[in-house]
């Protein structure tokens, strides 16, 4: 049997199928010496989407079960900032740009005429009724735009964890367009995840650390966790890079000795990307900002620093925008996001579930984005039985 | 101008490949699209012969008549269209005109049919670079003749300056269908063999990482190609092929989804089998897509019996277009209306139905 070390894991067999059987057989055995069910989150969408496209819930014991946390930008992204965008892109002579899952998400300004439910406005119905708005593949792609539009304010609908925010620094640093501003939806993952294991009723062992964030911010910004007994590995997006996870947080939790484990050395730094993280420090601060469905967290959003605050979208804007009361709008009625998006639930437990809510008419956010929770299992198949195969 | 056109498609077989039939440069006095281009009068004149009839070259197009008369031939007809547009319009292994043509020959194709003859119609934009339509008109009469078909009538709009996106073709074909071929989903049986003719997704992330200005440094080049041939030589040595469909658009993943759709019998793909070209596999883990949705434009999906598919996959192998040709799966019993894919490491999920395009992912 390959080495499966978990500790001395060479990254270059983090496909290969006798490594994937070895590292199964090893989770298999952890899993009976620990005889017990065990509850790990990852925190990372694109772990989710992984799991889903090598099926990887079908590898490992049913008494081990991997759930999905708040680790899709797109699901966690607050409405004021859905609703600050819808409102921007109704103005004449605005242009407002986004990454094309964002443009589906609903936020809270009510739809007329509603088709479903309690259905509430997204980008694209406002370009239906006559909005500006266009899908960029990055924020280089809003500057070019705004280059293009002198006569027009473009706004980039700025979406995402510290590895998109980490491209907006750069930019912003090295100067883009006077008509370029930008809408501070950042998040930064450390706060949202140390706070996990203070809410009610939390009975996850371990966590999957996000393999592209923590390539930025390091791992030391996770010693919370276990200090709150929390087992902690960074994951990398593999199959074996996921398995090898698991592998590190079940001896962890065996052993009783949680700890920060880095499987995932190849990309990933104790203390981080240094240059990333001063070039976000120059650009951006830490600011309290809500997690869509879950709270307001302290420090968890990157908001511009007084110098570069002639970017801001809200800054640029004030008094041109009604203010919108939030409260009671978070989620269409029915839907369960909030509770995916903290491993409370499983998709397939939402009632809404591949009935009103499906990846081409979806009702929450977790069914819009690519890294959301609910579309990795609804298109994947996932939280049914290990698919029978009956040849001719 | 007695030609026949069953001689039509032969006759224009004869010019080498790419070799332009007229003159190349300056058959327009402007150096672009003008609306005057799309009026009907003088400049359309102009442009229709000097390029069109001029690169098309065949005899019911030289008519220019409100019509091409053609002739019949023995079985059904085959008739489909389609229309283009793409970003950019030049892409690393070809352009929207190889697109247009070898995109209808091979919706005709692969019913069965022999396409025989195209129409091309152009919405051009005001201020199109002429050189580039030029382009662009001798890589279709290239592909024709590749294929073997003729471009036999046309048309040309010409849209305001900001109307259009530049250019967009829209091509229609006819194919003879003989009557004894019996083809379609309805023929499939479990225990079928499900081939491809090559590495998959190779268009769309070619197309996609010139249009996201990604410098790969290797060469990576769209598949597209007029399959006719290629087919041909399948259905020889496979005379009872059940199901054949090119991979375009949502890529493998959009047609294993369209042919299990509440069929009795469900079908089910080897990962590992799949042909993925290396640049295509690595460009997807970094955008963050994966290669079984990417578009491809000169690929096919065969499902043959089980006795005849080391036959097709043999007169693949010995075609320029199915050297990398492979069996990537079969059809199964259960689950009946699912399409799965088992992974190397015998974990099962199912094949995702593409609900729209591709995006890389957000981080
Ligand atoms: S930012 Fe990276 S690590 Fe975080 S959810 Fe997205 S893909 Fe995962
Ligand atoms: S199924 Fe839809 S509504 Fe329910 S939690 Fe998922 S995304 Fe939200």
């Amino acid at each position: 049997m390959p080495d499966v070390d978990a500790h001395a894991f060479d990254p270059h067999v983090y496909k290969d199928a006798d490594v994937v059987a070895g590292l199964q057989a090893k989770i298999a055995s952890l899993a009976d010496e620990i005889g017990r069910p065990v509850k790990l989150m990852h925190i990372c969408g694109t772990h989710e989407h992984e799991m889903g496209r090598f099926a990887l819930r079908d590898l490992i014991p049913d008494t081990i079960e991997v759930l999905a946390g708040p680790g899709c930008p797109v699901c966690v992204c607050d409405n004021e900032y859905v609703n600050l965008a819808i409102q921007l892109s109704l103005r004449p002579d605005t242009i407002v740009t986004s990454f094309g899952d964002m443009l589906a998400v609903p936020g809270s300004i009510p739809l007329e005429g509603e088709r479903r439910g309690d259905v509430r406005m997204s980008l694209l119905d406002a370009r239906a009724e006559g909005g500006d708005v266009r899908t960029v593949y990055s924020v280089f792609d809003a500057a070019t735009l705004a280059q293009e539009n002198p006569d027009k304010e473009v706004v980039f609908f700025s979406v995402g964890f510290e590895t998109t925010v980490v491209a907006v620094a750069a930019m912003l640093k090295r100067g883009v367009p006077d008509n370029l501003s930008i809408i501070e939806a950042n998040y930064y993952t450390p706060p949202a995840t140390n706070l996990l294991p203070t809410l009610d009723g939390f009975d996850i062992e371990g966590f999957i650390l996000p393999g592209h964030a923590v390539t930025i911010t390091g791992l030391r910004v996770y010693e919370h966790l276990p200090e709150q007994g929390i087992a902690c590995a960074a994951g990398g997006f593999e199959p074996a890079d996921v398995l090898v996870s698991i592998v590190a947080l079940l001896e962890q939790i065996r052993d009783g000795t949680p700890r920060i484990d880095n499987p995932y050395n190849r990309l990933v730094k104790y203390d981080g990307n240094e240059k990333a993280k001063r070039e976000l420090d120059e650009v951006f601060e830490l600011a309290p900002i809500r997690w869509r469905g879950i709270a307001e967290i302290p420090a968890s959003g990157y908001k511009l620093r007084p110098a570069y605050r002639r970017y801001a979208a809200t800054d640029r804007f004030a008094g041109h925008l009604e203010t919108l009361d939030l409260a009671g709008a978070e989620h269409p009625k029915g839907c369960r996001c909030a509770e995916v998006t903290l491993g409370q639930i499983r998709p397939d437990e939402c009632g809404v579930f591949g009935k009103l809510c499906t990846p081409d008419a979806p009702y929450g956010p977790c069914m819009v984005s690519h890294e959301g929770t609910c579309r990795a299992w609804y298109l994947f198949g996932m939280g049914k039985e290990k698919i029978h195969v009956e040849v001719a | 101008m007695s030609k026949s056109p069953d001689d039509a498609p032969t006759a224009a077989a004869d010019a080498p490949a790419g070799t332009p039939s007229g003159a190349t440069a300056g058959r327009s006095r402007y150096g672009s699209v003008r609306l005057a281009h799309g009026s009907g009068g003088k400049l359309s004149l102009e442009l229709i012969q000097e390029l069109f009839v001029a690169e098309f070259g065949n005899a019911p197009l030289a008519e220019l008549t409100d019509a091409a008369i053609l002739e019949n031939r023995p079985g059904r007809l085959a008739f489909c269209t389609d229309s283009h547009t793409v970003t950019p319009t030049f892409f690393p292994g070809g352009d929207i005109g190889r697109l247009a043509v070898a995109g209808t020959v091979n919706d005709l194709a692969v019913m069965g049919a022999t396409p025989a003859y195209l129409t091309a119609a152009f919405l051009l934009e005001e201020g199109y670079d002429m050189e580039e339509l030029e382009r662009v008109v001798r890589s279709m009469k290239a592909t024709a003749d590749e294929a073997g078909v003729a471009i036999v009538a046309g048309d040309t709009k010409v849209l305001e300056r900001g109307k259009g996106d530049g250019l967009f073709v829209n091509t229609a074909g006819v194919g003879f269908l003989p009557d004894d071929v019996r083809m379609g989903a309805s023929e499939i049986r479990p225990g079928d063999k499900i081939l491809v003719n090559g590495t998959l997704g190779d268009h769309g992330i070619a197309v996609m990482s010139r249009r996201e200005g990604l410098d790969i440094g290797v060469d990576l080049e769209s598949d597209v190609a007029p399959l006719t041939g290629l087919l041909a030589r399948v259905r020889e040595v496979a005379p009872n092929v059940r199901f054949m469909r090119d991979v375009t658009r949502g890529g493998l993943a959009a047609v294993g989804n369209e042919i299990v759709l509440d069929r009795p019998w469900g079908l089910r793909i080897f990962d590992v089998a799949v042909p993925i070209h290396d640049v295509v596999e690595d460009v997807s883990e970094m955008l963050g897509i994966d290669p079984l949705l990417a578009a491809n434009e000169g690929k096919v999906l065969l499902v043959v019996p089980p006795d005849e598919a080391d036959a097709a996959l043999g007169a693949m192998k010995a075609h320029p277009h199915g050297r990398e040709a492979a069996i990537i799966g079969d059809i199964v019993k259960e689950p009946a209306g699912t399409p799965i894919v088992e992974t190397a490491y015998g974990s099962r999920r199912i094949l995702e139905m593409p609900i729209e395009e591709q995006l890389p992912r957000i981080c």
